[in-house]
């Protein structure tokens, strides 16, 4: 049977992924960490984007950069630095596209030669955290913000007629 | 803007789900409506997504590791007795 992902958001600045794999820790933790394995799964076909490129320096203060997109001319970047890395267990890294990004704790939890790996995204602020929710460009968060004052303005002014 | 204008924006907010009205003597009050709440959960949902796939390239990634280290493991057994 497939092993599931799970997502949930956990609080108002939490994501949590889940996911069990057939396979002891130290070789999950090495699909994650060395970039020729990385590169063979973190954009998968059915995305529809490929990874144009792929470098990652596991090691604390490391730093790492993927690139997707369509067209080598606009690549769209992921890249931030790795705060900690206990092998075969653990991972932390930043996400540094944007100055409200999350960070990122993978832990590896191998039970009885399976792995459970769970992924943690804290996010800054809660409102960074919607913003990702509303869209994917951050645009969409600004948009509830600006309609949740309207709203108040509307109100407000409703009220007074 | 006129109120009566502003009735009708408010109207289509409301129609749309982004909003829900409560209107108590001369006062409505405006609030955000459950299509927030939905594309929450359908943002979860495709975020799943993603990562399942992800995650089920991973597993072969993996697979293929482990079928690896197992011939590797019997060529390491081999080479002593020859």
């Amino acid at each position: 049977m497939k092993n599931r992902t799970t997502v949930e958001r956990k609080s108002e600045r939490e994501l949590v992924v889940t996911r069990t794999f057939n396979g002891p820790a130290r070789l999950v933790y090495e699909a994650w960490t060395r970039p020729e394995l990385l590169k063979r799964w973190w954009a998968p076909t059915s995305t529809g984007v490929s990874l144009l490129s792929c470098e990652a320096d596991v090691r604390v203060g490391g730093r790492y950069r993927f690139e997707f997109g369509h067209e080598a001319a606009k690549p769209m970047a992921f890249f931030g630095r790795y705060i900690e890395v206990t092998p075969h267990a653990r991972l932390v890294w930043t996400n540094d596209e944007t100055d409200d990004g999350a960070v990122t704790t993978v832990t590896f939890e191998e039970r009885g030669g399976k792995t459970l790996v769970v992924m943690h995204e804290l996010y800054p602020s809660k409102q960074a955290l919607d913003a990702t929710i509303a869209g994917m460009e951050g645009g969409m968060g600004e948009t509830f913000e600006q309609l949740d004052e309207l709203l108040v303005t509307l109100g407000a002014s409703v009220g007074r007629l | 803007m006129t109120l009566t204008g502003m009735q009708k924006h408010v109207r289509v907010l409301e129609q749309a789900g982004l909003v829900t009205t409560h209107k108590l003597g001369r006062v409505r009050t405006c609030r955000l409506g459950r299509r927030r709440l939905e594309h929450e959960a359908a943002w979860i949902e495709s975020y799943r997504q993603r990562w399942d796939a992800r995650f089920d390239e991973l597993e072969k990634v993996v697979g293929e590791l482990q079928r690896n280290e197992k011939v590797d493991g019997r060529k390491n057994r081999i080479e002593p007795t020859r």
